[in-house]
């Protein structure tokens, strides 16, 4: 389990980024969403210990983040970061996934399974000798998911994963990140994507100004006025409650309850 | 992080002709090479620190943010000059000075940059008849360190949530984990050259010899009083350095 208790995150210069922050998840999809500079980041940040609480303790599995490194906590908590290209250093897919798991000290075998069983997981198998930076955007971020996989961590914080993808890449995304939730992965979905949220999402904690203003099931959120936190339903949630269907969580959700009306 | 060095405040510094502050730092970074006595150096970062903190209302705090990263580079050659001279204290003392040496030469530097916006500094680059281009480079590459900070901040931590390691091993160890870092930094770095060139390309930029400035400049008379203070200064310290021989030590 991951718990955040109390905590408080205050910036050089003295900004307070996060304001008596709690927490806790396990194994559930949560999402986290707030606007720009909410402090989103800044939370997940402490959840693998490259941020320490100013107050506060974040305890991950037991462990208190202020006593373990972040390479310790990093086989617990994997951070897939929102800019998959700051991560790409090597010449191939391969060498790329096995760079995690060399800094565990794995063992050339162990490693080479590992790095077919990621590269599976995230649906890149065949990719081994391709460069990482020829990749296209949803390739890349599944790359980058792989990588973090590597590590063999518990939970996943996934910071803004579709942004910028067309549809396919971001099903492509989604789809992996639906399989490693099912196979008891405890993710963290950070996101302004509604849609993402709608979709994936049991749980969401909004998070405005430093504290968290509400923390409860996908439903009850949608049933808030996300305009006071500028925020915006999904297009496809508005047409349905005009429609008096209800909530919604797909279209194919809403294209069921369409024929159950008709 | 900081993006952009320069902060708005109202302060002597800050309403200085930028030209005054161009000119003003390139003999102070100038002066910094004249002497290499410790105690000169010293008194020299002292004042600057003090001017900027008084002309410039830019707080000790914040200077000491600046100079933080370059603490890793001082301390290298505050350990390296005893190896080099003999006794080793004598050369621990002349490490000292040129670490102060490099300090004073980064707030120089940065009191500039704090207090001259991007606009004001290629305007004073240009009235000092430097080329457009070479003004907007300088400018531009100055205004890009603090994101280049910022950016290798950033792959530092996914790094490190990979397992990298960067304060364990031997120097060697340490010098080859910053290949992970680097790699992404510099292909990152590339990349927003090259989209700065295209935006830079569409809007015309070099397609006409003879520019027109919307914002103009005008030196006043408390700028010229300022220059004049400048320049007697750094006579000052051509005098004291070549006339009275004070601030230089013979190293060899
Ligand atoms: N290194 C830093 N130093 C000082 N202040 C910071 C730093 N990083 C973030 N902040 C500030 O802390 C606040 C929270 O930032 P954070 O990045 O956690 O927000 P966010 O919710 O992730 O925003 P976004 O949606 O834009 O990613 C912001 O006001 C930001 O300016
Ligand atoms: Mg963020």
């Amino acid at each position: 389990m991951i718990e955040v208790r109390n905590l408080w995150h205050i910036y050089e210069g003295r900004k307070i980024a996060l304001r008596d922050v709690s927490l806790a998840f396990e194994n559930e999809i949560v999402a986290l969403v707030g606007p720009n500079g909410s402090g989103k980041t800044t939370l997940a940040k402490h959840l693998n210990g490259l941020l320490k609480p100013t107050k506060g303790e974040v305890i991950v599995d037991g462990l208190n983040t202020r006593e373990h490194s972040v390479a310790e906590l990093s086989r617990i908590v994997g951070y897939v970061f929102q800019n998959p290209e700051n991560m790409f250093f090597e010449e191939n897919v391969f060498k790329e996934v096995a760079f995690g798991p060399k800094n565990l000290g794995l063992s050339e075998e162990e490693i080479e399974e590992r790095v077919k069983w990621v590269l599976k997981q995230v649906n890149l198998e065949g990719y081994e000798e391709r460069h990482p930076y020829g990749l296209s955007g949803g390739e890349k971020q599944r790359l980058a998911i792989a990588c973090i996989l590597a590590m063999n961590p518990k939970y996943l914080i996934l910071d803004e994963p579709t942004t910028g993808l067309d549809e396919k890449s971001a099903e492509s995304v989604k789809t992996v990140i639906k399989k490693l939730y099912r196979e008891g992965h405890g993710i963290l979905l950070i996101t302004h994507e509604m849609e993402l949220v709608l979709e994936l999402a049991e749980r969401v904690v909004l998070l405005y100004e430093g504290q968290k203003l509400f923390d409860g099931s996908v439903g009850e959120f949608f049933a808030l006025n996300l305009r006071d936190y500028y925020l915006d339903k999904p297009e496809i949630l508005k047409i349905s409650e005009n429609l008096n269907l209800g909530f919604i969580r797909s279209v194919g959700d809403f294209l069921t309850k369409l024929e159950e009306l008709l | 992080m900081m993006y952009n060095f320069y902060v708005e405040r109202d302060s002597i510094l800050h309403r200085l002709d930028p030209r005054v502050k161009i000119i003003a730092s390139i003999l102070g970074i100038a002066s910094m090479i004249l002497f290499n006595s410790p105690t000169m150096l010293f008194l020299l970062f002292v004042s600057i620190s003090l001017s900027l903190a008084f002309l410039g209302k830019i707080t000790f705090r914040e200077q000491l943010r600046v100079l933080k990263p370059l603490f890793p580079l001082m301390i290298i050659t505050i350990a390296i000059w005893p190896f080099i001279l003999e006794p080793a204290s004598f050369g621990l003392f002349i490490g000292f000075g040129y670490a102060l040496r490099l300090a004073s030469m980064a707030m120089i530097t940065f009191g500039l940059l704090i207090t001259t916006s991007q606009r004001e500094l290629i305007l004073g680059f240009i009235k000092l008849k430097m080329p457009y281009e070479i003004g907007l480079t300088l400018t531009i590459a100055l205004r890009y360190i603090p994101t280049l900070f910022g950016l290798a901040q950033k792959i530092t931590d996914a790094q490190k949530s990979r397992g990298l390691e960067l304060e364990k091993g031997s120097f060697l160890t340490r010098l080859k984990n910053t290949i992970p870092i680097l790699i992404p930094l510099i292909i990152s770095a590339i990349k927003t050259a090259h989209e700065l060139s295209i935006a830079l390309e569409s809007r015309a930029f070099g397609a006409n010899k003879r520019r027109t400035f919307l914002y103009t400049i005008k030196m006043k008379s408390r700028d010229y009083f300022a220059l004049i203070v400048v320049l007697f200064l750094f006579g000052l310290a051509l005098y004291l350095r070549y006339q009275l021989n004070i601030g230089y030590i013979k190293l060899y």
